[in-house]
């Protein structure tokens, strides 16, 4: 016992609040210490939400209001009130799994790879009391989240449906009792898992899934569009929505009791009402409780492995030999010479020792490193989708019509380099992110190239290959798919190349330039990396390089189109000035930025 | 190797973090054969010195050269002359053992094949044998901090450059380093180190530098800094605590009391 600590508290309540208000002060400090711009941003955010949620609470009180008036019931043909009565059941059950799920990565990173459990747990505090802190601290902002859609709906449907004042309350009380037993469901799942593999490794995979989830999702519009399918709802479609979300609402599932007492409650059905409700809250109540010391018990012991990374294999080590320094002193290591240089193999010629090390170095890490991945794949499904939607609408400029010859050969043309604008499009996607963080993407590593006898040039090169190369080949993945559908002949196949290649060259000279320019290396998560103010600058600029370098390559074959002169001026015209301008682009802003090169990573 | 050629040399060294002084007017050598040990407090100076010594950072006036070479003139000769072991052991977390070696190999433009072998035995004298093939970031504390000065090792550097180079390392790994050290200076390179842990220092180092608030307050071999002391002050403790907070150090036994 030390002579100043007294003694310490078993209760948990207090040592709970105690740590909720330290993660409070953290917020806070953030905040207080935020730029002024930041602090604005985020009243303004939390204003929105607040404006948010009362908007969702009005369209869910006229809409529910709607949908029980007559003239739908007549519409869809069947009564909609049993369709209402599932709502907080749908809501209830969305709510349990959403936080049983989005919890999942957010225990893991607190549990695991956060680094304060250690000092937590060696502090006077009860292990529990850090445990119910690190749930709440995982499940706090989804619930939010969730709330902030459910709860606005669940009070609609209330108001509309003049529920009993009782079900108020006590929605909000389920709603946390289902959180706090799903939280703890969710942390015995992450020492499972953690026992299984490292949690590292985890955290990788799920931030992959996730990312691939997000952009599947923020494109399923675009996806259904381009697999034909119509988004209008016939009135049948809509009967049968309402008889499946009817069917789900079943008395034998668990999760369904908290909805349906709920509204028994609310309609003062009052046996059947207490009932479920109790039920609902004695078994969240339970679960949580079981689960909270279970996790507890299996981090604590040891079980759910206490290390964040495991070793792959464990072999058997032997000791070196004592004095075995001399043995590497056999033959004193040099650089290589001119004649060994000049034998090395042909690519050797071309590209330096160091410029191959770093080329290779960094396609490693970014193969290896799952978060890289999930940015490195998004241009790839873009690029299919567009490509998809691309398709549909080519098939436009068929036929003629009153339009002069011209104008539609100029809209052929532009058609058939349509697949250059994709190519274009996907390469401009990935090289912001593999140009424009080239520098960036070194982190904390970077000290290892700034103390090596690199020259910048040479930094620069290799940085401008590990961007160019794969997006090249994506590029032209793109481009040889789409000219194979499209049957261009290919004289026109291997000018759309030449553009690609060149417009992509110019790109990644301007975001490798921007992209040096505002290396910041100071970050953990490689999502959260970024090239400053000057990479954003350098994704706008080539939004306006695109174009323009697309236009120098196209342009003069829409000229020749409209004066009927030989098609084989506009190659030649366009060749030249898009060769001249993209190749100054590519080679101009890294010509500037190489003097910064040295001073890098020095602030 | 000439071991009285100055292969690390500081002239009126300054850093100027906008009105702060890191570092004011340091000036010293360090010859080849040596291990020079440089001590001081927290935020007194060391790593910034040591980042302009290795080249990661631009020193605001004064010249440093390494091997000879200015690292500002001429940096990439001086960095090809030199090693540098971090504080830190920031390494490629998803690069092996090994690739990490083949990587650094690259990087110093040194033959594929010497680099092979030597990476075999670099690897099986500080023990990560076992642990080659794996990604660093599977490696504890101190294997990394191992292979961070396999890393440094690698092209048998003139000059070598360690920041708290024991720093979470256990016992037997900690001897394998000092021999090591020991080992490269016996060879003629110049070994720079920086410690908190005055055992290390006045047992390895040769000669040690004192740097306090930015400036060196002493430098020379043992029996030269305790001439500097006071009476009595034999102990490189006494001595470093003498030059460096003598008053703070009753302070805390004071609070503690």
């Amino acid at each position: 016992m030390s002579m100043l600590a007294s003694v310490p508290s078993n209760r948990i309540l207090p040592a709970v609040w105690k740590l909720i208000r330290l993660r409070l002060l953290l917020t806070l400090n953030g905040f207080k210490h935020a730029k002024t711009g930041r602090k604005i941003l985020v009243v303004v955010a939390y204003l929105g939400l607040l404006a948010f949620a009362g908007f969702i609470f009005l369209m869910s009180w006229l809409l529910l209001n709607f949908l029980r008036s007559p003239q739908l019931t007549k519409y869809v043909g069947i009564e909609v009130t049993p369709f209402l009565e599932a709502v907080p059941v749908l809501i209830f059950t969305a709510l349990f799994l959403g936080i049983l799920l989005s919890s999942f990565g957010v225990l893991l990173q607190v549990l695991y790879l956060s680094g304060d459990m250690d000092f937590l747990l060696s502090s006077p505090v009860p292990i529990r009391a850090v445990f119910v802190t690190k749930l709440l601290q995982a499940v706090l902002p989804n619930f939010g989240l969730i709330s902030l859609f459910g709860l606005p709906v669940l009070y609609g449907l209330g108001i509309s449906c003049h529920y009993n004042i009782l079900y108020y309350p006590l929605v909000l009380l389920v709603m946390v009792l289902l959180t706090l037993a799903a939280a703890g469901l969710s942390a015995m799942l992450v020492m499972v898992v953690a026992r299984l593999f490292p949690a590292r490794r985890v955290a990788e995979i799920l931030g992959f899934f996730t990312a691939l989830l997000t952009i599947l999702c923020s494109q399923i519009g675009n996806l259904t569009n381009s697999f034909g399918h119509s988004t209008d709802i016939s009135g049948e479609q809509v009967n049968s929505l309402f008889t499946l979300l009817m069917r789900f609402n079943t008395p034998w599932m668990p999760l369904n009791w908290a909805g349906q007492g709920l509204v028994a409650l609310g309609e003062s059905r009052w046996l059947s009402g207490f009932l479920l409700v109790t039920l609902t809250l004695g078994l969240s109540a339970v679960t949580f409780m079981v689960a909270l010391a279970t996790a507890e018990r299996w981090y604590y012991s040891g079980w759910a492995g206490m290390q964040v990374v495991a070793r792959k294999k464990k072999s058997l080590r032997t000791l070196p030999p004592a004095g075995t320094m001399q043995q590497a002193q056999g033959r004193p290591l040099r650089p290589a010479t001119t004649a060994e240089t000049a034998t090395a193999s042909w690519v050797g010629r071309f590209l330096p020792a160091p410029v191959r090390g770093i080329v290779w170095k960094d396609f490693l890490m970014l193969s290896r490193d799952l978060r890289n991945l999930s940015q490195l794949i998004s241009p790839l499904i873009f690029g299919v989708i567009y490509s998809l939607m691309f398709f549909r609408t080519g098939q436009f400029f068929t036929g003629q019509g009153d339009a002069p010859i011209w104008v539609m050969d100029s809209l052929r043309t532009l058609a058939t380099y349509g697949n250059v604008g994709m190519s274009l499009f996907v390469g401009w996607m990935l090289l912001g992110r593999l140009s424009g963080m080239a520098f960036s993407s070194e982190g904390k590593n970077y000290w290892m190239l700034k103390a090596s006898p690199v020259r910048p040039s040479h930094l620069l090169a290799a940085k401008y290959l590990v961007a160019y190369l794969p997006t090249l080949a994506l590029g032209s993945f793109f481009l040889v798919g789409i000219s194979i559908l499209q049957k261009i002949s290919p004289g026109v196949f291997l000018y759309s190349l030449l553009t690609v290649a060149m417009c992509l060259a110019g790109m990644n000279g301007i975001l490798l330039g921007f992209g040096t320019a505002g290396a910041n290396f100071n970050w953990e998560d490689p999502r959260k990396m970024n090239a400053g103010n000057l990479g954003c600058l350098g994704q706008f600029l080539t939004m306006l390089f695109l174009p323009l370098a697309f236009g120098l390559f196209i342009g003069p074959l829409f000229l020749v189109n409209l004066f009927q002169w030989p098609q084989g001026y506009g190659y030649l015209v366009g060749g030249i000035v898009g060769i001249v301008v993209t190749g100054t682009c590519a080679i101009l802003p890294l010509w500037l930025v190489q003097k910064k090169v040295d001073r890098l990573g020095e602030n | 190797m000439d071991t009285t050629i100055p292969l690390i040399e500081t002239r009126n060294l300054v850093k100027r973090y906008g009105d702060k002084v890191a570092v004011k007017d340091v000036s010293f050598d360090v010859n080849g054969g040596e291990v020079f040990g440089f001590l001081g407090p927290n935020g007194a100076g060391k790593t910034t010195t040591i980042k302009m010594i290795v080249g990661l950072l631009q020193p605001t006036s004064g010249t440093v050269k390494v091997s000879g070479y200015d690292v500002q003139a001429q940096p990439l000769l001086a960095k090809a002359s030199s090693g540098y072991v971090p504080d830190t052991p920031n390494l490629y977390a998803k690069l092996t053992g090994r690739e990490l070696l083949r990587f650094v190999g690259d990087l110093y433009d040194l033959d594929r094949q010497q680099v092979a072998q030597r990476t075999d035995e670099l690897l099986r004298i500080l023990d990560l044998t076992a642990a080659a093939n794996d990604t660093v970031d599977s490696y504890s504390h101190g294997m990394q901090q191992k292979a961070s000065l396999a890393a440094a090792l690698m092209h048998d550097p003139k000059v070598l450059v360690l920041d708290e180079p024991t720093v979470g390392l256990d016992p037997k790994s900690a001897r394998l380093i000092k021999d090591i050290l020991r080992q490269m200076a016996e060879r003629g390179a110049a070994v720079f180190l920086s410690t908190h842990i005055l055992e290390i220092a006045e047992r390895m180092c040769d000669r040690i530098g004192i740097i306090n608030k930015g400036e060196l307050v002493a430098v020379g071999t043992m029996k030269e800094l305790r001439s500097l002391g006071k009476a009595g002050e034999v102990s490189l403790e006494d001595i470093f605590l003498g030059l460096t907070g003598g008053a703070e150090e009753a302070e805390i036994a004071e609070i503690l009391k």
